[in-house]
């Protein structure tokens, strides 16, 4: 009893404290409807050219604004632009938006896409090549009248639209291009000016973004007088910032702290990501790093035989993967998007894992014993990648494959596999589309045509190759999507990758959000939240 | 004459210290990995989009020439793009020194005299249960790893009770050009827990330090003489005591402060404070070269002045310095 009075006592004073403390304070400045989200997303410029990286794009978002969009299902929806058309096979025609104006006041025209367009192609160096990639097949881009553009292409380009739900639109200014320096300096320089639904207020460099109502939004007045972004990278600090209350939204919660942070009341919204992430082999050396016989002496490259790679496959845990590792907050895998996006297919469904078949097939490939291997992988970069690894080479000892897990920093890692050190690893891929993914993980890797640009295994299928270039020559529509999804099948019946699990994008709120609605490609924006209404 | 001959041997040290720093922190930072794959989407990137980077990075040239661009810049007062953010790199350094000034400042100020005071009366005290409990205290904030320590300092203080912040820098008030956050009451109060994770183990380093110079102290004749002359032990303590010990203190509190100012790493990144050690471990990990550069170089900068500045306050502390020089 005395214990307990003291202790109370103890608490009281403390309280008494922080009380009197508070009132000489200006208080909490965030007004009441101001928006606070905590983002693993570190704004590294605001230049919206420089870098084609969700870090950047995502809270760039509320800024610029795009000529079309990706909904929810991955289709495309007008945005700047109100349609478009092929008007021939090498010709493509927006039909802007009318009465669009720019934070400073300009209003939208069809020559600002060309400056855009200009800006990317002709202006900046920068080193990643920002979004050049984006506008290498466009030949000319004209405006014949002020809301409408013509571009014309090199070659017959069915998904060029789709180019253009990645690209910013600025507006051409007085004379010249706007340098990114300017854009970076903010209020000192050219603070960035969009037609988005919220105007730039301040910004420090992995720090902060601050951001206000655009008021004379075509889209209507957002819903956020003010929208504050601080970036906090250290995924057990976003949730301690969501679990007090300091900010309303934190992106990509780690699953395991899912529970407690319903426990807390938060709420919490997930969807599967638009990614894939797989394990890849080498197909090409004849010799590979790692891969010995049990006996410990190298062998001949058994990732060239399909029937190796397909029992690997089938002695592949995923369920683990899915239930143990991501805690729910991921499904498993059988082609690069998950079922129900366009140009998946319905027929290709994740395998439980069969063990004694794996086992017979690698006896059949000449391997009764198994062998030894590597498994290479980045550690920290993906939700539960090195987790995976360690989970796969427990599943493949038991059809002899003996795995010595061998995790790594990512940029570490990337060096190593880029240098040919590893035989098979695990990897991570992306995109906008189904299409895009199978070209650079799948393809013959091209330098010339850029194909195959993530198919660092060298796997080459000509059939396949043939059956996803006819694919691409389709217009968007069911039909493209059908051929796609067959190409799909028929290439994974190859098993040249592993396909693991899609995780899921993860994030919490508070009370002042009603509700977060998710998107597979995974930007946080204000733009997906509805304030809750007192 | 003399001063100056200190000062030249003191800056050609600084010079040869910032040749080494810069020799082993550029080959190592070369060595651990391509910073390009962290420049282009590595999921998206085509080679030719990677062969670009390499050439407009500068990648393309064998290390000791990169080396040798990268001194000559310095020479001319550029330490390079960052990679990452396309911001000059020193300024990128220079932006988050406030935050970490201040974090650090903070810190030693509580560290420093209560560390001092609490030593001081634990030695006076030896043997009594203050000091057994002030021993065992300091040796637990020691061994405590600070990334637990700052997790519950999170946990008590913000998460369980809700008085603080749990991270960030709250308001900032601009001055000097630069933004602050103790010049604001939100930002003081953003700055509590923080300041406590790098202080507490710095309290109890200063007071195990402290205590033991007492004890010392209080054995040697010229204590027992102020005794027996009849001085209060409180003006022995403050007077006679305290500047014997000070030196190893001043020592240990320029070394400690020079380390928050560059490697708060951890409580920079629980608390999500944007300053210069988090700036660092960023940058090694993203292979921001020129940024880690110039931090690096920043660093040792630092050090060098911190410990003129202790050699400095030797002489004031303690007159033996002064007559023999």
């Amino acid at each position: 009893m005395q214990i307990q009075s003291r202790f109370c006592s103890h608490r009281l004073a403390a309280l008494l404290i922080s009380l009197t403390f508070w009132s000489g304070l200006p208080g909490p400045v965030h007004a009441q409807e101001e928006l606070r989200i905590a983002t693993s997303y570190k704004l590294m410029t605001l230049d919206p050219h420089y870098a084609n990286l969700n870090e950047n794009t995502s809270l760039l978002s509320h800024i610029y604004e795009r000529l079309v969009y990706q909904d929810d299902r991955l289709d495309l929806q007008p945005g700047l632009a109100v349609s478009w058309r092929a008007v021939s096979d090498r010709q493509w025609q927006f039909k802007l938006r009318e009465n669009v104006r720019f934070h400073d006041g300009s209003p939208l025209t069809a020559d600002d896409v060309v400056y855009t367009i200009e800006r990317i192609r002709d202006f900046l160096k920068s080193p990643s090549g920002g979004f050049r990639s984006y506008v290498t097949g466009i030949e000319s881009v004209s405006a014949p009248d002020p809301l409408t553009v013509v571009i014309d292409t090199n070659g017959n380009i069915p998904n060029l639209p789709l180019s253009f739900s990645s690209i910013f639109v600025m507006n051409r200014p007085a004379q010249g291009f706007q340098t990114t320096e300017e854009l970076n300096a903010g209020r000192a320089g050219h603070p960035p000016v969009g037609t988005g639904p919220y105007t730039f207020e301040s910004w420090s460099s992995g720090e902060v973004l601050k951001l206000a109502r655009n008021d004379d939004y075509w889209g209507g007045r957002p819903g956020w007088p003010q929208v504050t972004f601080r970036v906090i990278e250290s995924p057990a600090a976003r949730v301690a910032a969501l679990s007090t209350g300091e900010v309303d939204l934190a992106d990509a919660i780690p699953a395991r702290d899912v529970a407690s942070l319903k426990q807390r009341g938060a709420r919490i919204a997930s969807v599967g990501a638009a990614r894939i992430n797989f394990l890849q082999f080498d197909v090409e050396r004849d010799r590979l790093p790692g891969v010995t016989d049990k006996s410990g002496e190298p062998i001949a490259n058994p990732f060239k035989d399909a029937l190796v790679r397909r029992a690997l496959a089938m002695a592949t845990d995923r369920g683990i993967l899915v239930d143990k590792i991501l805690s729910g907050y991921g499904t498993a895998a059988a082609q690069v998007f998950p079922v129900g996006l366009p140009g998946t297919s319905e027929t290709l469904q994740p395998e439980a894992p069969k063990y004694d078949e794996a086992k017979a097939l690698l006896a059949k490939a000449g391997f009764p014993d198994g062998f030894n291997l590597l498994l290479a992988g980045p550690a920290g970069r993906y939700p539960g990648d090195g987790e995976s690894l360690q989970a796969i080479a427990q599943s493949w000892a038991r059809i002899g494959v003996k795995v010595q897990p061998a995790a790594a920093p990512f940029s570490v890692f990337n060096t190593k596999r880029a240098a040919g050190d590893y035989a098979v690893w695990y990897g991570g891929a992306s995109g906008e589309a189904v299409d895009i993914i199978l070209h650079a993980l799948l393809a013959s890797p091209d330098p010339e045509s850029g194909n195959g640009a993530l198919n660092f295994g060298h796997y080459r299928n000509q059939a396949f190759d043939a059956m996803l270039a006819r694919a691409e020559s389709i217009q968007e529509g069911p039909e493209r999507n059908r051929a796609l999804a067959e190409a799909t099948e028929f290439v994974m019946a190859d098993q040249p990758i592993i396909p693991l699990y899609h995780f899921h994008h993860i994030v919490g709120y508070g009370p002042r959000v009603a509700s977060y609605a998710m998107h597979p490609r995974g930007w946080t924006t204000a733009m997906q939240t509805l304030a809750a209404t007192e | 004459m003399p001063l100056i001959s200190v000062v030249l041997g003191r800056l050609s040290q600084a010079f040869l210290l910032l040749i080494a720093m810069s020799l082993i922190g550029f080959i190592g930072v070369h060595s651990v990995g391509n910073p390009v794959f962290n420049v282009v989407n590595i999921e998206t990137a085509t080679p030719e989009d990677i062969h670009a980077a390499t050439i407009a990075l500068g990648l393309d040239q064998p290390i000791w020439r990169q080396y040798l661009a990268f001194i000559g810049n310095v020479v001319s007062g550029n330490f390079g793009t960052s990679y990452i953010y396309h911001l000059p790199a020193f300024e990128l350094v220079m932006s988050k020194l406030p935050a970490t000034l201040e974090l650090a400042s903070i810190a030693m100020l509580i560290a420093a005299p209560l560390g001092t005071g609490l030593g001081l009366l634990a030695g006076r005290r030896s043997g009594t249960l203050f000091d057994r409990t002030m021993v065992k205290a300091s040796v637990s904030a020691l061994s405590i790893p600070s990334f637990w320590l700052a997790m519950m300092l999170i946990l008590v203080g913000a998460i369980l009770t809700g008085w603080f912040p749990s991270g960030g820098r709250g308001l900032t008030a601009s001055f000097l050009g630069q933004e602050w956050s103790f010049l604001t009451g939100n930002g003081l109060w953003h700055m509590v827990l923080p300041a406590l994770a790098l202080a507490i183990p710095n309290i109890a380093l200063i007071a195990r330090l402290s205590r033991s110079g007492t004890i010392e102290v209080e054995n040697l004749d010229f204590t027992r003489f102020c005794r027996a002359k009849g001085l209060s032990s409180r003006r022995i303590l403050l007077r006679h005591t305290l500047p014997n010990i000070s030196v190893p203190i001043v020592t240990i509190i320029g070394l400690q402060f020079g380390g928050m100012l560059a490697f708060a790493v951890v409580v920079e990144t629980i608390f999500s404070w944007p300053g210069v050690g988090k700036l660092l471990i960023d940058s090694i990990q993203l292979l921001d070269r020129p940024v880690v550069m110039a931090t690096l170089t920043f660093i040792a900068v630092a050090f060098v002045a911190l410990n003129a500045l202790v050699d400095l306050f030797y002489a004031v502390l303690d007159p033996r310095v002064r007559l023999s020089s």
